[in-house]
């Protein structure tokens, strides 16, 4: 290898020393670091069943949208009971518009009931 | 302190002993430190960044598989460390091109003085493009070594001598421009 004046330079470099606190301040942090608790862990046991629940409604939900564009009459025989329900209640003009909205809201009320409560039995 | 003595602190601090660490900093404060200097050319930010460098291998040491020496991980993980810093905040430098002129008539002809001309080109490899500048600091660091600069940056061998060679052909090619007739090469 050719050995040159940049090679001569640069490996001639000045050692520095570290300052007489150097180890001080690290282990000052690495006791630091230890005091912070470790980071609570997912709750995976307990989100599963809501993960599982929720991919479940999203594949229904995706079927009936799609049959929804498909064929729009067919929503008349959808026979879930919530649907049925709004349907009644609602009406059979507007029913189709009006139930998914619904049924979203009345999902994410469920849903943000359930987390404060887990997080209420946490604390 | 040698690597059976590294690791034994580490299974000490793993199994729980955190003031084991402290062998580990006493150790390697002096390279983890000179490293990060010649990142910053900033003694007070190589402490800083060294400092991370030490926590963050402290978080990681359970991740140190001993397929490689505890030296390599660590340098890996430090180099690491340094080069997300400078990015993060970059080093202040002049270009190439705006590198000190001589500072006395001595000096006036056009050619550096030895220290200036050092200076100059330890800075010139700070203001090079990171990928020539990591491999140039790593490779001088490891005393011109390119297996153990391949192995800090995780890249292959012919990589490292690749950069290694347009790294110098830039910092020569440049600094040759003001410094003049005092980059004679020689033969090892």
């Amino acid at each position: 290898m050719r050995y040159d004046a940049v090679d001569r330079i640069l490996s001639k470099e000045q050692q520095i020393i570290p300052s007489a606190g150097f180890i001080m301040a690290v282990m000052g942090a690495v006791r630091g670091e230890r005091a912070v608790p470790p980071p609570i862990p997912f709750p995976w046991r307990r989100a599963l069943p809501g993960a599982l629940a929720a991919i479940l409604a999203l594949v229904a939900l995706s079927i009936a949208g799609t049959r929804l564009f498909t064929d729009p009459a067919s929503t008349q025989q959808i026979s879930w009971p919530v649907l049925s329900t709004l349907t009644l209640i609602l009406g059979p003009r507007h029913a189709v518009g009006a139930s998914w909205i619904a049924t979203s809201l009345i999902g994410s009320f469920i849903a943000v009931r359930l987390s404060m409560c887990f997080a209420r039995r946490e604390a | 302190m040698n690597a059976a003595e590294d690791e034994a602190a580490v299974e000490r601090v793993l199994a729980g002993d955190s003031s084991a660490f402290e062998n580990i900093v006493r150790r390697w404060q002096g390279p983890l430190v000179n490293l990060a200097y010649r990142f910053c050319r900033d003694r007070s930010r190589a402490e800083d960044m060294a400092q991370e460098a030490f926590l963050r291998a402290y978080r990681s040491l359970h991740g140190w598989h001993r397929e490689a020496a505890f030296s390599t991980w660590l340098f890996a993980l430090a180099t690491n460390v340094y080069r997300s810093e400078i990015r993060r905040i970059p080093v202040r430098t002049l270009s190439l091109d705006e590198i000190a002129e001589p500072r006395d008539d001595r000096a006036s002809d056009g050619v550096f003085e030895y220290g200036d001309r050092d200076r100059a080109l330890r800075r010139a490899v700070v203001a090079l493009p990171p990928k020539y500048r990591d491999v140039l600091i790593l490779f001088y660091f490891h005393n011109m070594d390119v297996s153990s600069t391949a192995r800090s940056l995780a890249l292959p061998e012919g990589t490292v001598k690749a950069r290694l060679s347009r790294g110098r052909d830039i910092l020569r090619k440049k600094l040759s421009q003001r410094a003049g007739p005092l980059w004679i090469e020689e033969e090892a």
